[in-house]
């Protein structure tokens, strides 16, 4: 009601308002550089007082005088300052501004999307870009030479070169891969050092996290029970290799959501399915069936739009969306494409899985019989053992237990059920009391259950989906969301505001709805507005930090303009003209300059620009938790490369495993065979009932919903993790043993050399630890710990 | 004075850098104490969850009628309004009275049964809100709605949303502490920053002297060598500051280490309980063993809200151990257990609270994520039930001696004053002057909020008129 109200408000016989049309104005084409976040210049319009106010150019808005306020001198061009730097506002658009400051510059209440305005730029497709001269400097240095912006110089080769170490594979260079690139003064070493690490193994368990992130991945269902997906490391290595390989990403986009009606035989494709199996899962939570159903659904639509769309399409669960064209009819349209969806098995060698299959039936029915045996010897000895324990109970607890169970009193069935816990025969206890004989008939029973187990591994199956067959459940509006209420049916079909259109009947015998399969083409089709915008995005915010849009997986009317819309369409055009494929985009990218400036602000940079929308110079960004895990490892000499498998579960301290569901010796099994509790984090178990501590305190996505872009936090736990944590510790050690002198320990830590200045405060710091702790050995290990917590270590620019 | 104490207080670290403000790389210290938006004398919370589920018809919510049917089936219509977690049915179940008897407490009169004696004397500072409901009868949904608002995890969850809101009045120790018993059923995700950024999270302070994970330097690293460790990052961190454009990230982690420093010796000396009296500790309950833990736990929480912590919450029961959900299969054991652990040291904290002048700025909660069966699982149990079910609340502003709200007359269903989650969840934001409907987050386009599109039951003006 209240919303309605505000719409009638101020509606004008045409449509908006003069305020609301002024606001959409200002939001749409200044937001992303004057919004709540941004506000360069110090100016913003995020509300009626600080247009008003204006930034460092003076007063924005002096209502009632169009010509002395800055917002309007800006947009119509008519003094210096021109705004906005990306193309000069239409006539129309001008003359709005004008009219709304004269009439007072009166201020909508409301949303800004309740104001009614243009077709949003981001459903629109983009325009193709035939500048010849089109390249990512061009289009990044018009606009640094409009903002009168100071380019940062070039980064040094060694800095460049940890850079994109980083940046592709998580992982820094050493030091014969230094040395190489430092002698390389040939032309193109820089592009050879790119394509030396876009063909590193590495560089898919680097850009497979990202993707990772976006899909909520995680080993275990999550709540109480907190199952494990057992064979969801498959879509894990489906993803990583999957990068390796330089898929295509249209590709990559229709395996997820649909290999098994595009690909049926192809079961490397079909493991991408997983997608869909991977995330949080309420399956174990009985007696709540139905809404576990549309839990399932509700997640297969968010994540499919967040992921492969860039939008937020939660909100039309319960309402048509209040910021974005996607009415509430167009959510239930897209679960019905999911609503025939099942899961599946996915066998990747037909054979051996069905063999596995049949073995585990039989394995089954022979512990059944290894359990009966068990028993039946252990029987009578429980029997003995439960009777000497109920004769120590105290006499009231011990009357208790004896009497027959209808006729205990209410105190009596109380210290029954106290007396369980203290009755409770253990199996040591058992195996302690059994008879020769016995003990040889279980020692039996043990070989043959050794037998029964040794080599037992994962079968080569993964979790996938496929449909129930070709006709599907009906989908209904749920009013409200409320799946209790529901409305009008709806048929199968894909976005209005990106085109829509329905999903054809399948065929008459076909096996399969063929729904998804439309989906997946719609999704990944150059014809689509977003699709591959949503990703180029995606792997320049990789590269820079932050993508052109900033929201990542919100390209919805709050998203505001990217910075630099031109370029952004530029390379979605190069994306699909390269036949989708994210290395030559990655290539694309960091043999630009832009990319390869240093990270130090200019003066004018630094003033006018804090945010660095205009990339004048690099974003120093924080490693992310799996390059400090890994880094940590491979300084020290530790890290095992080893690639793919069930995750790993390396060992915690107590103190780390507080808090975690259960008791942690059945909750936390740790990996027997110790060289796997080295590789690299991307293969580490993710719980979602419990992350690591050094996981959680780095902002590491805790696998419930999609993320799209880490936080980067500074917190003291952080620092105290990375000082006081076992691991730290042990690392910092085993790495002090190997190195002599304080230049070897900062060439291993930070890949170069101490100064005169650096080195003299490490050994003046050496003798005064060695004095304090009465071993060199030992002082070394505190500079190496000290190393390994310096900015110059954590951070990447 | 040690070398610890001194750096401490004279807050002079390596190159007393301005560390608040530095924190996030952030113009302004999110952790910054904030003034309230709304009028609140408020300045710390006290969340006291019972895990596991507390039985509300035997302890705050007494049902005579209930007593009088004992054995007898519930009307097939009022059973089919429930869903049964180990009941297998129902309208085939019976009823069973408390085993407990009520007595009117305080000048007031507010009845409690015999398991909270020591509490039932605090009734005049306490609001019993009888009409408590949700609708989700598992306990990790249920704590994480209770916590959330939503029954997945991933939310950011109360805690977090007040610190998020109101920053805390002390920088050297977290904003925002959990104490449990270890293991729960929801585990960590009950008291994580969900989308909200990290330092928003739930610290989990153990027991022992160094209460923080990694609090503790290294084996065999002492306080001096573990400051000249510390030194010696800030010296080297300075030289690659000095040689770059000044960048407030890389300030703000020089000073984290600084923080983390602080840190190292503020949360010792808060759990340092020697210069607490005998007379105090024993008011807890400290030094008695059925009582001990938690009266441990519940003096900490008065020493951490004296020092300015902005949200304490403290888990009684364990799905490990001893707890409130034992109520299955032994309803007066496991009540009989876990009132007895603390009644006492609750109680305690009422009472020293109000006698250092602190009640009225600590709100005290209790609650868990839902209450038991009026219906016997097998012969002495009651299942989970969340239909209707009690919390309390004291202190911040909350006028005592008060009943709010009712269940049926067999404490079925939460019938008057019906308040769920977020209704909760709402009037606790406004006691501490938050309004829940402008606390907000921008996440995946939208403005998140702690009570989803829901608290329009917000009732704090039945509690502190």
């Amino acid at each position: 009601m209240r919303l309605l109200f505000l719409l009638l408000a101020g509606c004008s016989l045409f449509g908006a308002s003069v305020p609301e049309e002024a606001r959409a104005i200002l939001d749409g084409k200044c937001g992303s550089c004057h919004g709540e976040t941004t506000g360069m210049s110090g100016f913003k319009v995020t509300s009626r007082e600080n247009v008003l106010t204006g930034g460092t150019r003076g007063v924005g808005v002096k209502p009632g005088a169009a010509d002395e306020s800055v917002v309007y001198q800006a947009v119509a061009q008519t003094g210096k300052l021109k705004m906005p730097p990306g193309g000069k506002l239409s006539g129309a658009e001008i003359e709005t501004i004008r009219t709304w400051i004269e009439q007072g510059a009166g201020w909508p209440t409301g949303t800004v999307a309740q104001v009614k305005r243009p077709e949003w730029w981001a459903f629109q497709k983009p325009k193709p870009v035939t500048d010849s001269k089109a390249s990512i400097d061009y289009f990044i240095d018009q606009k640094i030479a409009a903002a009168k912006l100071e380019k940062a110089k070039a980064a040094d080769r060694l800095t460049l070169l940890r850079r994109g170490s980083y940046d592709l594979t998580g992982l820094a260079p050493d030091a014969q891969q230094i040395a190489a690139f430092l002698e390389d003064h040939a032309p193109g070493a820089w592009e050879r050092a790119v394509e030396r690490l876009l063909a590193s193994k590495q560089y898919g368990e680097k850009w497979g996290r990202y993707w990772l992130d976006l899909a909520r991945y995680g080993d275990t269902s999550g709540f109480e029970q907190d199952p494990y997906i057992l064979e969801g490391w498959r879509y894990r290595d489906y993803v990583i290799k999957s990068f390796n390989d330089d898929k295509p990403y249209d590709k990559f986009a229709k395996e997820q959501i649909a290999a098994d009606e595009l690909y049926p035989d192809d079961s490397e494709a079909r493991t991408g399915t997983g997608f869909y199996r991977v995330g949080a899962n309420r399956d174990m939570l009985f007696k709540v069936e139905e809404i576990n159903a549309v839990e399932r659904l509700t997640d297969a639509v968010d994540t499919t739009s967040a992921v492969f769309l860039g939008l937020t399409v939660g909100c039309a669960r319960c309402h048509d969306h209040k910021f974005d064209p996607i009415p509430q009819k167009d959510y239930y349209r897209m679960q019905a494409v999911f609503a025939p969806a099942v899961n599946a098995q996915v066998f990747l060698e037909y054979n051996t899985a069905r063999f596995s299959d049949l073995a585990a039936n039989a394995r089954e029915f022979k512990l059944r019989q290894f359990g009966e045996q068990i028993a039946r010897i252990e029987k009578p000895y429980r029997k003995t053992l439960r009777e000497k324990k109920i004769a120590s109970l105290p006499e009231a607890a011990r009357v208790a237990v004896n009497t027959e169970e209808a006729k205990r009193t209410g105190e009596q069935q109380s210290l029954v059920a106290q007396s369980n816990d203290p009755l409770k025969v253990t199996e040591d206890e058992v195996f302690a009391a059994l008879s020769q004989a016995d003990a040889e008939r279980m020692q039996v029973i043990e070989r043959k259950l050794v037998g029964t187990f040794n080599g037992h591994t994962a079968p080569p199956m993964a979790p996938g989906i496929v449909d129930v067959g070709r006709e599907a459940p009906r989908t209904f509006i749920a009013e409200r969301g409320n799946p209790e209420n529901l409305g009008e049916e709806v048929r199968p079909g894909f976005l209005t505001a990106l085109g829509g259109g329905e999903v054809a009947e399948p065929p008459l015998h076909a096996k399969t709805t063929f729904r998804r399969k439309a989906l997946a083409e719609w999704v990944a089709s150059p014809e689509n507005a977003l699709f591959a915008r949503v990703m180029v995005n995606r792997i320049w915010q990789g590269h820079f930090g932050s993508g052109l849009v900033r929201t990542a997986s919100d390209w919805g009317t709050r998203a505001g303009q990217p910075s630099h819309p031109e370029l952004l369409d530029w390379l979605a055009q190069q994306f699909a003209e390269k036949k989708w494929s994210m290395k030559e985009m990655h290539k694309l990218i960091m043999t630009s300059e832009a990319y390869q400036r240093g990270a130090d602000a200019s003066p004018s940079a630094a003033a006018e620009d804090p945010a660095n929308l205009l990339l004048s110079h690099m974003n120093r960004r924080r490693l992310q938790t799996e390059e400090i895990r890994d880094s940590v490892l491979q300084v020290a000499g530790e890290l095992n490369l080893k690639q793919g498998g069930p995750p790993v579960v390396p060992p915690l301290e107590a103190e780390e495993l507080f808090g975690i569901i259960g008791k942690p010796d059945a909750s936390w099994l740790v990996t027997p065979d110790t060289t796997e509790h080295k590789r690299r984090t991307v293969y580490m178990i993710s719980r979602r009932t419990f992350q690591q501590p050094l996981f959680e305190a780095f902002d590491s996505p805790d696998g419930v919903q999609s993320c799209p872009r880490r936080n980067e936090s500074t917190t003291a736990p952080q620092s105290l993790a990375l000082l006081n944590s076992k691991f730290m510790v042990e690392e910092a050690a085993t790495l002090s043993a190997k190195v002599e002198t304080v230049d070897s320990a900062w060439e291993r830590v930070l890949g170069r050399k101490p100064d005169a200045k650096e080195r003299d405060a490490a050994d003046q710091f050496l003798a005064k630890q060695t004095k304090r702790l009465g071993q060199r050995q030992l002082a070394m290990t505190e500079l190496v710990r000290g190393l390994m917590n310096l900015n110059e270590f954590l951070y990447v620019e | 004075m040690t070398r610890r104490d001194l750096l401490l207080r004279t807050g002079k670290g390596f190159g007393a850098v301005a560390l608040t403000g530095l924190l996030q790389g952030a113009d302004a210290n999110p952790m910054a104490a904030k003034l309230p938006p709304l009028p609140s004398k408020v300045k710390s919370v006290i969340y006291l969850f019972m895990h596991g589920g507390v039985s509300h018809v035997d302890t705050f919510d007494p049902k005579p009628e209930l007593t009088r049917r004992s054995g007898q089936p519930l009307s097939v219509e009022l059973a089919k309004t429930i869903k049964t977690s180990f009941i297998h049915d129902p309208t085939k179940a019976i009823l069973r009275g408390s085993p407990w008897a009520f007595q009117p407490g305080g000048k007031c009169g507010t009845p409690v049964s015999d398991l909270y004696p020591h509490l039932r004397e605090r009734m005049d500072d306490v609001t019993v809100i009888r009409s408590c409901y949700g609708d989700v009868f598992d306990h990790a949904p249920a704590i994480y709605l209770r916590n959330s608002g939503s029954q997945f995890p991933g939310r950011p969850c109360l805690g977090s949303w007040v610190t998020y809101g109101l920053g805390s009045e002390n920088q050297n120790l977290p904003a925002f502490v959990v104490m449990s018993d270890g293991s729960t059923k929801s585990g960590p995700p009950a008291y994580g920053a969900g989308f909200l950024p990290a330092l928003y999270q739930g610290t989990v302070f153990r027991g022992g002297q160094t209460p923080i994970l990694y609090l503790r330097n290294p084996a065999g690293v002492t306080d001096e060598a573990q400051r000249d460790t510390l030194g010696f990052i800030g010296q080297v961190d300075r030289m690659h500051d000095a040689a770059r454009a000044a960048d407030s990230t890389l300030d703000a982690r020089i000073a984290s280490y600084e923080l983390a420093y602080r840190m190292q010796s503020a949360a010792p000396e808060t759990v340092d309980f020697s210069k607490e009296t005998e007379e105090t500790k024993k008011l807890y309950g400290i030094g008695e063993s059925a009582t001990d833990d938690f009266g441990h736990k519940c003096l900490l929480a008065r020493r951490l809200v004296e020092r300015g912590v902005r949200f304490v919450q403290l888990y009684s029961g364990t799905n490990v151990g001893a707890d409130w959900d034992e109520a299955h299969t032994d309803l007066v054991g496991s009540h009989t257990r876990m009132a007895g652990k603390s009644d006492k040291p609750i109680a305690g904290l009422l009472k020293d609270l109000k006698a250092r002048g602190l009640l009225d700025s600590t709100l005290v909660i209790w609650g868990g994520e839902f209450g038991r069966t009026p219906l016997s699982q097998g012969a002495t149990g009651r299942d989970h039930h969340p239909y209707g079910f009690t919390m309390w609340m004291a202190g911040g502003g909350v006028q005592g001696g008060r009943v709010l709200g009712a269940t049926d007359e067999f404490g079925v269903q939460a019938t008057e004053m019906r308040v769920d989650t977020h209704d909760v969840n709402a009037t606790i934001l406004r006691l501490m002057g938050l309004d829940h409907e402008k606390l907000t987050f921008l996440y995946q386009g939208r403005n998140m909020r702690l009570t989803d599109v829901k608290g329009e039951n917000e009732f704090t003006k039945k509690l502190v008129a």
